[in-house]
C-alpha cells in the first residue's frame, strides 16, 4: 500500500515535470509551426543554471526557480534569434535542423562549462519526508507537483484570460491575419518562445533534484515530450499535459515491475504503434499538419 | 572533358599523392576514417537531400553495420566476404521494416519517429549483455580478410575503403544526376504536382531510405575494421549529428558535397588546435551558420560559381521531335463519373455529381468560388479520394488508384497556381514528365542506364517538340522561376502533355494572362482537341470559356445545377442567379 502510494506520487511528480517540457514544445509548435528540437536541451540548461546558482547563492529552490526560468527564457530568446527568425520563410524542417544545431551547442557548451559529471539541483523546499495518514511521502515530490501545477495553471490563465494571451493565440492560429489586425507578430512569437523556454527551465530545475542533470539528457527528454504530444494530439495544450502524465505513469510502473530500459523501449514501441494506427493522436489533432 | 569532372579527377589525384607519398601512419588512419564518413554522408544525402525527409536514423544504420561486422568478425571469425554484405543487408532490412509506417508521416513526425527507432537500437545494443559487449562494446576486431587474403591496416585498408567510396559515389551520381534526380527535385518542391506528372513519390522515398541505410551500414562496417573496436558511440546521437553537419555544410544534393563536408569536418578539428575536444561544439556552430547562410552547402556555392563561368548546353543542341498523342480512345465514353461525393468536415464539397466526356470534347466547368470545381478535378485525378461514387476512365475504375497511377493511365492536369520548380530548367521540367511514361524513372532504370545517353536525348527532344508547339521553345533553357505567368502556363500545359494524356484538366488556364494571349491559348487548346484529346477547363473568365467549350457544366454548392451548350448556359436562369448574374451584368 505504502509503496503503491509512493509509486503513484512518483509518477505524478515525474509527469508534472514532463508536462512542463511538453507544454513548451507545443507552445512553440503552435506559434511557429516548427519543432524546436533544442527544447530538451533547454531543460538541461535550466538544471545546470540552477545547480550553478545554488553555489553562488545558497537559497532554497523556490527562490532560485524564478531566476532559473528567467535565465532559460533568455537562452530561449537567443535560440529564437539565431535559429528561427532568419529562417521564417523556409520550410519547417529547416528550423528542425537549425534547432538541432542549437541543441548541439547547448549540450557541448554545458560539457565545457560544467564538465561531464552529473549535477544535482536543490530541492524546492528542502528534502526529507512527510508522514501523513500512515504514509511516508517525499517532500520534494509533493512540492514539485504543487509548483508544476501552479505554473501550468498560470500558463493557462495567461493564454485564456489576458489580452496578451489572446494576442499570442491569435498569432499562433493565423499569423497573417494577426498581423493584419495590428498584433506585433514577432514580439508575440518571441514571448511564446520565452514562455516555453522558461517552462523548460523550470522542468530542468524540478527534475534535476531526483534525477540529476547530465549534458546529454536533452535528446531523451525531447523524445518523451514528443511521445506525450503525439499521444495527446499534435498541437493540443491540454493533450500535452495528459500525454506527459501518461508517459510518466507508464515509465514509473514498467520500471518498477521490469526495468527502466524496458520502460523506455516499450514507450517507443507504443509511439510507433500510435503513429501507425492513429496518426492524429489518441485525442485527435488540434493543429493541422503544418509541416 | 567538362570542368567539374576535371576538378574531381584533380582532387582524387591529389588525395592519392598525399596518401601514398606524404601521409604518416596516423594520417593514413584519419584519411581512412574520413572515407567511411564520406560513404555515410553519400547515403544520407539520398534520404535527406534528395527525398527531402529528415531521417534521424542514419547513426543507427551506421552503428548497426559496425556491430554486425564486429560480432561476426570477433565472435564467429567471419571474413569480410560474409560480414560486409550482411552489414549492409541488416540495416536495409530494418529500414524496410519501419519504412511502411514511418515514410507516410509528415516531416517532423518522420524525424522524431526515426529518432525513436535510433534510440531503441541504441538501448538494445547497450543492454545486449555479453553478446554486444554492453556499454563497453566489442574490442579486438580482426582486420579485413577476403577469402584468406589479409588486407593490412594502413595503405591497403585505405585503398579498400576509398575504392568502396568511389563505387558508392559513382552509383549515387548515376542516380541523382539523371532524370531520377530531377524526379526527386519535383517531389521535394511540390509532392502533389509531382504525383500529377506520374511520379510515384512513395516508391522514390522508399528506395532512398533503403539506400541510405545500405550506405550507412557499409560505412559502419568499414569504420569498425579501421578502428578495430566498436562501442555504442557508433550508434549514438553524436554520430547522427556529425553526419547531418557534414551533409548540410558540404551540400545535401551533390556528390561533391559529401566529399567536401566529410573531409572538411574530419580535418578541421585535427588541424585547428583550439578545437581540440570541442569538435561537436564547432560542428553545431558550423551547422547553424550553413543552414542560415549557405543552404545549398559548399558544393552548391561552387556550382553557382561554376554556372557563372561556364554556361550550360546551347539550345541548338536539342533538336525538337514531335510527340504523337495516343490514338483516339477505343472505349467511349472516355470519362464517366457517377454519384460522386466528398465531404470536408461538415461541408459537402461535391454532393452527387454525374458527368460523361467523350474524346475530343472540350467541357467547361463553371461555378462560384467554393462550388467544388477544383475538388472535382482533384477527385478525378486522384489527389483526393471520394467518399462515395464511381469514376471510370476508358471503362476502367480509377477511384481507388493513386494520383501517379491515374496520371500514368492518361489523365493530366495543371494547377491554379504555378507548380513548376523554380530552380529547374524548363526543358528538364518537361522532360521529367516524359520519364514516367517512357519508363526510365527509378533505381531500376538507373541501374540499367535507361535514363542516360540516347534515352535522355530522346526525352529532351520530345520535350522540346512540345515546348515549340506551345510557343515556349525559346525559353527551354531558362529556369522555370524566371518565366512570366503567360509562358509559365504554356510550359505547364506542355508538361502535362508530356504524359501523352487522353484527358487534360486545366484549372484556370487563363488566369493571369493578358487579353491578347487568350485567343492564342484557345487556338492551341482547340487544335489539341481536334487531335482527339478531351479537355476539362475550369475557368472564371466567361468570354474565354464560352468561346472555347463545346459543352458547359455549372456547379453550385457541390451539385450540377445546369449543363448544356454555351448558348444554353448563357440563358439558364439558375446559372444567371448563382453565377453569371454578377459576372455578366
Amino acid at each position: 500500500m505504502i509503496t503503491l502510494a509512493q509509486l503513484a506520487l512518483n509518477a505524478l511528480s515525474l509527469g508534472a515535470a514532463y508536462a512542463l517540457v511538453a507544454l513548451g514544445f507545443v507552445l512553440i509548435l503552435n506559434a511557429t509551426g516548427a519543432v524546436n528540437f533544442a527544447q530538451g536541451d533547454l531543460v538541461m540548461a535550466g538544471g545546470y543554471l540552477t545547480a550553478w546558482f545554488v553555489v553562488l547563492l545558497p537559497l532554497p529552490g523556490l527562490v532560485l526557480l524564478p531566476l532559473a526560468m528567467v535565465a532559460t527564457a533568455l537562452l530561449g530568446l537567443a535560440a529564437l534569434a539565431l535559429a528561427y527568425f532568419p529562417l521564417m520563410r523556409r520550410p519547417p524542417s529547416t528550423v528542425f535542423v537549425s534547432t538541432i544545431a542549437i541543441g548541439l551547442i547547448l549540450q557541448n557548451g554545458a560539457v565545457r562549462l560544467f564538465g561531464p559529471e552529473p549535477r544535482v539541483t536543490p530541492p524546492v523546499l528542502g528534502g526529507g519526508e512527510v508522514h501523513w495518514a500512515g504514509l511516508t511521502l517525499s517532500r520534494q515530490s509533493i512540492s514539485l507537483i504543487v509548483v508544476a501545477a501552479v505554473l501550468i495553471l498560470g500558463q493557462r490563465w495567461l493564454l485564456a484570460r489576458t489580452r496578451l494571451g489572446r494576442q499570442m493565440r491569435a498569432t499562433a492560429e493565423d499569423r497573417t491575419m494577426a498581423a493584419a489586425l495590428g498584433i506585433p507578430v514577432r514580439a508575440m512569437i518571441a514571448l511564446t518562445f520565452a514562455l516555453a523556454a522558461a517552462l523548460a527551465g523550470a522542468g530542468g530545475m524540478l527534475l534535476g533534484n531526483q534525477f540529476f542533470v547530465t549534458p546529454t539528457e536533452g535528446s531523451a527528454l525531447i523524445l518523451k515530450a514528443y511521445v506525450a504530444v503525439v499521444i495527446g494530439g499534435w498541437g493540443s495544450l491540454e493533450g500535452a499535459v495528459a500525454g506527459a502524465l501518461l508517459v510518466a505513469a507508464f515509465e514509473t510502473i514498467v520500471a518498477a515491475l521490469v526495468s527502466y530500459t524496458a520502460a523506455i523501449a516499450l514507450l517507443y514501441g507504443v509511439l510507433v504503434a500510435i503513429l501507425l494506427l492513429r496518426p492524429e493522436g489518441l485525442f485527435g489533432e488540434a493543429a493541422g499538419r503544418r509541416a | 572533358m567538362n570542368a567539374p569532372r576535371g576538378v574531381a579527377l584533380l582532387g582524387a589525384a591529389s588525395l592519392i599523392i598525399y596518401a601514398v607519398g606524404f601521409a604518416s601512419a596516423y594520417e593514413l588512419r584519419v584519411l581512412t576514417f574520413a572515407g567511411c564518413q564520406v560513404l555515410m554522408v553519400l547515403g544520407y544525402q539520398l534520404i535527406f537531400g534528395h527525398a527531402g525527409a529528415l531521417s534521424l536514423a542514419q547513426g543507427a544504420f551506421f552503428g548497426l553495420g559496425a556491430y554486425v561486422t564486429a560480432i561476426l568478425g570477433a565472435r564467429y571469425g567471419a571474413g569480410f566476404a560474409a560480414s560486409f554484405p550482411l552489414s549492409i543487408l541488416l540495416p536495409v532490412a530494418l529500414a524496410a521494416l519501419i519504412a511502411v509506417p514511418v515514410l507516410r508521416l509528415a516531416s517532423h513526425y518522420f524525424a522524431l519517429a526515426t529518432l525513436g527507432l535510433a534510440q531503441v537500437v541504441l538501448l538494445a545494443f547497450v543492454n545486449g549483455g555479453t553478446w554486444t559487449g554492453g556499454a563497453l562494446g566489442i574490442p579486438g576486431l580482426p582486420g579485413v580478410s577476403i577469402f584468406g587474403w589479409t588486407v593490412a591496416r594502413g595503405l591497403p585498408l585505405l585503398s579498400l575503403v576509398w575504392a568502396v567510396v568511389a563505387f558508392g559515389a559513382f552509383l549515387s551520381g548515376r542516380m541523382t544526376n539523371g532524370i531520377t534526380g530531377l524526379a526527386f527535385t519535383m517531389l521535394r518542391e511540390n509532392p502533389l504536382a509531382a504525383s500529377a506528372i506520374g511520379i510515384d513519390g512513395a516508391r522514390l522515398r522508399f528506395s532512398a531510405f533503403l539506400l541510405s541505410a545500405g550506405y550507412g551500414g557499409a560505412a559502419g562496417a568499414l569504420e569498425a575494421h579501421t578502428a578495430g573496436v566498436v562501442s555504442p558511440e557508433a550508434l549514438g546521437f553524436n554520430q547522427l549529428v556529425t553526419c547531418l553537419a557534414m551533409t548540410v555544410i558540404g551540400g545535401s544534393t551533390r556528390v561533391a558535397g559529401a566529399f567536401l563536408g566529410a573531409l572538411l569536418l574530419t580535418y578541421l578539428p585535427e588541424r585547428l588546435r583550439f578545437l581540440e575536444g570541442q569538435a561537436l561544439l564547432a560542428y553545431g556552430a558550423a551547422l547553424l551558420a550553413a543552414v542560415i547562410l549557405a543552404p545549398e552547402g559548399l558544393a552548391g556555392l561552387l556550382a553557382r560559381l561554376w554556372a557563372k563561368l561556364e554556361p550550360v548546353v546551347r539550345k541548338d543542341q536539342v533538336r525538337p521531335s514531335p510527340l504523337i498523342l495516343p490514338p483516339l480512345g477505343t472505349r467511349e465514353p472516355l470519362l464517366e463519373v457517377r454519384a460522386l461525393a466528398r465531404r470536408f468536415g461538415g461541408i459537402e464539397a461535391i454532393a452527387g455529381v454525374d458527368l460523361t466526356l467523350a474524346s475530343g470534347e472540350i467541357l467547361g466547368l463553371i461555378g462560384p468560388n467554393g462550388s467544388g470545381k477544383t475538388t472535382l478535378a482533384n477527385l478525378v485525378t486522384g489527389l483526393t479520394k471520394p467518399d462515395r461514387g464511381v469514376i471510370r476512365f476508358q471503362g476502367r475504375r480509377i477511384d481507388d488508384l493513386g494520383a501517379f497511377e491515374i496520371a500514368r493511365l492518361g489523365i493530366a492536369r495543371t494547377f491554379q497556381t504555378s507548380a513548376l520548380p523554380a530552380e529547374v530548367m524548363v526543358l528538364a521540367a518537361v522532360a521529367v514528365a516524359r520519364a514516367s511514361e517512357a519508363r526510365v524513372l527509378g533505381t531500376a532504370a538507373v541501374l540499367h542506364a535507361r535514363d542516360r545517353g540516347a534515352h535522355r536525348r530522346k526525352l529532351d527532344a520530345e520535350a522540346m517538340g512540345l515546348l515549340e508547339r506551345l510557343g515556349a521553345g525559346a525559353v527551354a533553357l531558362r529556369p522555370c522561376g524566371d518565366l512570366p505567368p503567360g509562358l509559365a502556363r504554356r510550359v505547364e500545359i506542355a508538361r502535362a502533355l508530356a504524359l501523352r494524356p487522353s484527358l487534360l484538366i486545366l484549372d484556370e488556364p487563363a488566369a493571369g494572362l493578358a487579353e491578347s494571349e487568350h485567343t492564342n491559348l484557345a487556338d492551341t487548346l482547340r487544335s489539341l482537341a481536334a487531335e482527339g484529346l478531351a479537355l476539362i477547363v475550369i475557368e472564371h473568365n466567361m468570354p474565354f470559356l464560352l468561346g472555347l467549350a463545346g459543352r458547359v457544366l455549372a456547379l453550385d454548392a457541390g451539385r450540377v445545377i445546369a449543363t448544356g451548350t454555351p448558348a444554353e448556359i448563357r440563358r439558364d436562369p439558375r446559372v444567371m442567379a448563382s453565377y453569371l448574374g454578377s459576372a455578366a451584368a
